[in-house]
């Protein structure tokens, strides 16, 4: 996989690894590591969604907060608008800072209970001096607008405000210091599904408001195809498919994203379709299996999977899969994402 | 036409809080049949577990209390049963599995430890008697080789299978009813689908009812044949998951089912539009407005009517209930826009 | 121009921008039992502050009456009887409890600060800086706490302030580990890595954002430590180790040692029942704040 030169986007991410040792023993010795991240590269453009979809282990979230280096990656490279983030001493980091920002999980746990609202949102913009005195409380209450919350809220408290209220809380955070990269990391899982619209639109209404970039992490793949522009799908630690969504719903060229997307419950009591049930647990990133890491669930594992890596190709135009049979999953799994929706379904009683 | 096996008749259950009494649930009603499979879906807040728990009768006291309504079991009214007789309805007859599988297990016992109490309080076997059924019941779970891991301790297995684990002990005295709260919430979506299709199969084997509580529309569709829909602590619509699907009559319920990302048909150019979305927030439970409970969020409401009264669940449909002053009467294809339409359409015209 | 709508009124039905402090004192205020023990230690306080400013007991030396006069109610200061010169048991008691406030509060003021600075850079910083003071902790705390304070109290010499200094250089290492549990878990919380994405450098994350969720633990422990340093001073005391020249429940336990022989039991029983309300109201000050402060038990 030929690497991505630092202005091929304004997120250039080449053979990011991310272990964590796991240490044991009298003398404190690596006894195994868990292998979060293994050798990912991709590039975001600017004005661009990229969604990161996988289940738990995949490493996504650890990639997110790779690149803006809240925790440090072991090796590879990242480039934010060309410069070499890795490299940055902590003055410059912080600079950068301002322009890469991320909006956690839990809107419980990612605001401090003990301030206010308006000292929250008042924060990042008197650390960075963006403004003083009166011009900070007349930001403060655009940004709330600009979210969605009243101008009361300055004097409240995290817990008085329901759980879409705060998400909202902390993405008025993160616009404070007026990024262009937005890291989402599972922005909407905790939060209902009516809730999950709004904060959804009001995402897409920022990103054409305020031209942002965004990298979107979530487990839930109808709401990534949804604001995305490309998906990446994730299997332990590697990009296992990388699509516009249409394309990686059309015609999935790696067997785990044609399982994923059969194994999504389909709103529709008619739709009954052809399950692909992969076999047994998702595996941990301490131990992962030889070869392609995929094969011990893989429906259509070959001999030669056990052994041989598959590399991320292009396989279409735009559309890069990690599988040596990349070509034989549409024949063998079935056409198509699924088969749910309307009349073209394909009823198996 | 056989009897139901668990029948929820006005229920309400309150909760003594700083600030009042908060009715948690409001005046729900429901039956389930033998081998049914019935969908409880709600948002937060709207009193969908707190409605499982008192059917198990497992609502803190205080400061909780089941205040109004009967629930019946095989003709037998749990509400105030005494508890030596409600404690051999729960878990023999009744069982439940919760969403944490993490914390709904014992660490310092063994799997197999934790099935066989279930086993030996209810059916009195003895322990090796016990522990055969136990390994019988992981192998229906599905759990490969049960002679080795009923031995093993809860963090020696992963969340897919501590769940099947639930499953297990809550199956094993051969319940009628099987109260699962949020049983897929938790876990990955690979496994979430193993769960389900689990659920599926062995309430066929077992002929069991099984009450489904979830807020994921999606699993909804797929599991339950009757599906109840709850909003603020009172039911807003019942009736067939045909009939909330497709011919969804409260403004809730078809807000919600609009709220998820659109939903693609084969050969679908993908609108990258908004979503619909229901504004507002829940209310306040301590502090309800005056009428009807979303009308402060309806796109329908008519502040003349929808604020004077609470609206009573009427039938609008055969066996199809909703509570609505103004219910929407057209149909609804799943996930439509035009574009999709035309695309099903064009298929049709193609096939 | 933005096409986002705004989102209704916030959900609490609470009064505008009631703090988790806030919530706190009024669930407090609820718990009726715990509000008059918090009575009664400010009433120690005040009786204690008296004393320093010599409105009471500051004549504890004189003597009202015979030698071992039992208990009668003629006279405020017979109330408890009097001692072998004649001295009055109710003013020692009075006095004793000015001590006893004032080892629970010194003693305090110097193991907290000493073990919150301690804990807080070892449970945030991690890494060797860690390793050095658990290190320091562990060692010290091996060594049995009676024989340590008996130690450090033969060395500075007898008296309040040895006590004070000795108590207070012992207790630190509790609410170090403590702290530096608490700082190891908040270091991780989303809250503190959003901060660290916004740019907060270290000192803003500990003062700022770690230390004001780390705070009512502290105030918890102070109850707490308050409790220990007067139960020790008392031990202490009773062992001729602790003050001189000035009564204090300690002492005058241990006069009654030899009194108890002759059927006096009145300053024993003063002495004890002063402490025992004090000690008691304390705990269950310090429970009811545990139970209102921690923010999970909401």
């Amino acid at each position: 996989m030929a690497k991505y030169s630092p202005n091929d986007g304004l997120v250039v991410v080449n053979n990011l690894v991310k272990r964590f040792p796991i240490k044991g023993g009298i003398l404190g010795r690596e006894v195994a590591s868990v292998k979060a991240i293994s050798d990912v590269s991709f590039t975001i453009k600017k004005g661009e969604t990229l969604g990161l979809v996988g289940e738990s282990g995949c490493g996504k979230s650890t990639l997110g907060r790779c690149i803006l280096r809240l925790i440090e990656p072991t090796s590879g490279e990242v480039y934010f608008g060309g410069q070499n983030v890795l490299g940055l001493n902590s003055d410059e980091l912080r600079r950068i800072r301002r322009k890469m920002q991320i909006i956690f999980q839990d809107p419980y746990a990612s605001l401090n209970p003990r301030m206010t609202v308006g000292s929250i949102i008042s924060e990042p913009i008197k650390i960075h001096n963006l403004a003083q005195g009166p011009e900070v409380t007349k930001r403060v209450e655009k940004l709330l607008d600009l979210c969605g919350l009243r101008r009361e809220a300055i004097n409240r408290y995290p817990h008085e405000f329901s759980g879409g209220q705060r998400q909202r809380i902390c993405i008025a955070r993160a616009l404070a210091v007026e990024p262009e990269f937005i890291v989402c990391d599972e922005p909407v899982s905790a939060l209902d599904v009516s809730i999950q619209a709004q904060i959804i639109n009001l995402l897409q209404d920022l990103q054409q408001e305020l031209k942002l970039t965004y990298l979107f992490i979530a487990h839930d793949l109808k709401v990534v195809e949804h604001i995305s522009n490309r998906v990446a799908v994730m299997y332990l630690g590697k990009i296992a498919e990388m699509a516009s969504g249409d394309d990686l719903y059309r015609d999935p060229k790696h067997p785990y994203t044609k399982a994923l997307f059969s194994a999504i419950p389909s709103a529709n009591p008619r739709g009954k379709k052809q399950r692909i049930l992969l076999q047994g647990d998702v595996p941990s990133p301490i131990n992962v299996p030889s070869g392609c890491t995929f094969h011990p669930r893989c429906p259509m594992v070959r001999d030669n999977c056990k052994a041989d890596i598959p590399a991320l190709d292009a396989k279409a135009p735009d559309h890069l899969a990690a599988c040596h049979y990349s070509h034989l999953v549409a024949k063998e799994l079935g056409s198509g994402g699924t088969h749910r929706g309307s009349e073209a379904v394909v009823s198996t009683n | 036409m056989s009897t139901p096996v668990l029948e929820v008749k006005n229920l309400r259950t309150a909760f003594r809080v700083e600030g009042g009494q908060l009715i948690a649930v409001d005046d729900v009603s429901f039956s389930v049949m033998p081998g049914q499979t019935i969908g409880i879906v709600g948002e937060s807040g709207c009193g969908k577990s707190v409605t499982s728990l008192s059917i198990m009768g497992l609502i803190p006291n205080p400061p909780g209390k089941i205040i109004g309504g009967e629930i019946l079991y095989k003709g037998k009214n749990l509400v105030n049963l005494p508890a030596p007789e409600m404690r051999k309805i729960r878990g023999n007859e009744i069982s439940m599995i919760f969403q944490e599988p993490m914390t709904s297990l014992n660490p310092v016992f063994t799997i197999g430890n934790q099935i066989m109490e279930t086993i030996i309080l209810h059916q009195k076997l003895s322990k090796a008697d016990a522990k055969l059924k136990a390994i019988e019941m992981l192998r229906l779970v599905g759990i490969p080789a049960p002679e080795r891991r009923v031995d093993d301790y809860p963090h020696q297995l992963s969340g897919g299978m501590r769940q099947r684990v639930m499953i297990a002990m809550a199956l094993s005295c051969n319940p009628s009813v099987l109260i699962a709260d949020e049983p897929t919430t938790a876990l990955d979506v690979t496994i979430q689908a193993q769960i389900l299709e689990l659920i599926k199969g062995l309430r066929e084997k077992l002929n069991m009812a099984v009450v489904l509580i979830t807020h994921d529309l999606g699993v909804v569709a797929e599991t339950c044949n009757y599906v109840v829909v709850m909003y603020a602590g009172k039911v807003v619509e019942q009736g067939t998951a045909e009939d909330i699907f497709f011919r969804p009559s409260h403004p809730y319920t078809r807000g919600l089912l609009n709220s998820i990302p659109a939903e693609r048909a084969d050969g679908d150019e993908r609108k990258k539009g908004r979503l619909e979305t229901i504004p507002g927030l829940v209310p306040n439970l301590l502090n309800l407005p005056k009428g009807c409970r979303f009308m402060e969020r309806c796109k329908r409401a008519q502040p003349e009517t929808c604020s004077k009264a609470e609206p009573a669940l009427d039938l609008v449909g055969a066996g199809h209930k909703a509570a609505c002053f103004f219910p929407y009467k057209e149909e609804r294809t799943p996930g439509a826009t035009e574009s999709r339409a035309e695309g099903a359409a064009k298929n049709r015209a193609e096939a | 121009m933005s096409t986002i709508s705004t989102v209704a009124a916030p959900v609490s039905s609470a009064p505008l921008g009631r703090s988790l402090w806030g919530d706190a004192w009024v669930r407090m205020k609820r718990d009726k039992i715990a509000m008059a023990s918090l009575g009664v230690v400010i009433f120690y306080f005040l009786l204690a502050i008296s004393v320093k400013l010599g409105l009471v007991a500051h004549n504890w030396g004189e003597t009202v009456g015979k030698e071992y006069q039992p208990p009668s109610l003629e006279n405020w200061k017979l109330f408890f009887g009097t001692d072998i010169f004649g001295r009055s048991v109710v003013m020692k008691t009075i006095y004793g409890a000015y001590i006893s406030m004032t080892v629970g509060v010194v003693a305090s003021l110097i193991a907290i600060p000493i073990g919150v600075s301690l804990g807080a850079i070892a449970g945030y910083f991690g890494g060797w800086v860690d390793d050095i003071i658990t290190w320091f902790y562990t060692t010290i705390s091996n060594i049995p706490g009676i024989l340590l304070l008996l130690s450090m109290a033969l060395v500075l010499g007898k008296g309040l302030w040895s006590i004070n200094i000795a108590l207070g250089v012992t207790y630190w290492i509790g609410t170090c580990r403590l702290i530096r549990g608490e700082f190891m878990k908040h270091k991780e919380r989303d809250y503190v890595q959003a901060a660290r994405s916004l740019g907060a450098g270290h000192t803003r994350r500990i003062f700022i954002h770690i230390l004001p969720n780390v705070f009512h633990i502290i105030i918890i422990n102070f109850s707490f430590l308050f409790v220990a340093a007067i139960k020790t001073e008392v031990i202490l005391s009773y062992l001729g180790l602790g003050v001189q020249g000035v009564p204090s429940w300690g002492t005058m336990i241990d006069e009654s040692k030899l009194e108890l022989a002759r059927g006096v039991w009145w300053q024993l029983t003063s002495a004890s029942i002063a402490m025992l309300i004090v000690v008691l109201a304390l705990n269950i000050v310090g429970d009811a704040l545990r139970d209102c402060l921690d923010p999970k038990l909401k």
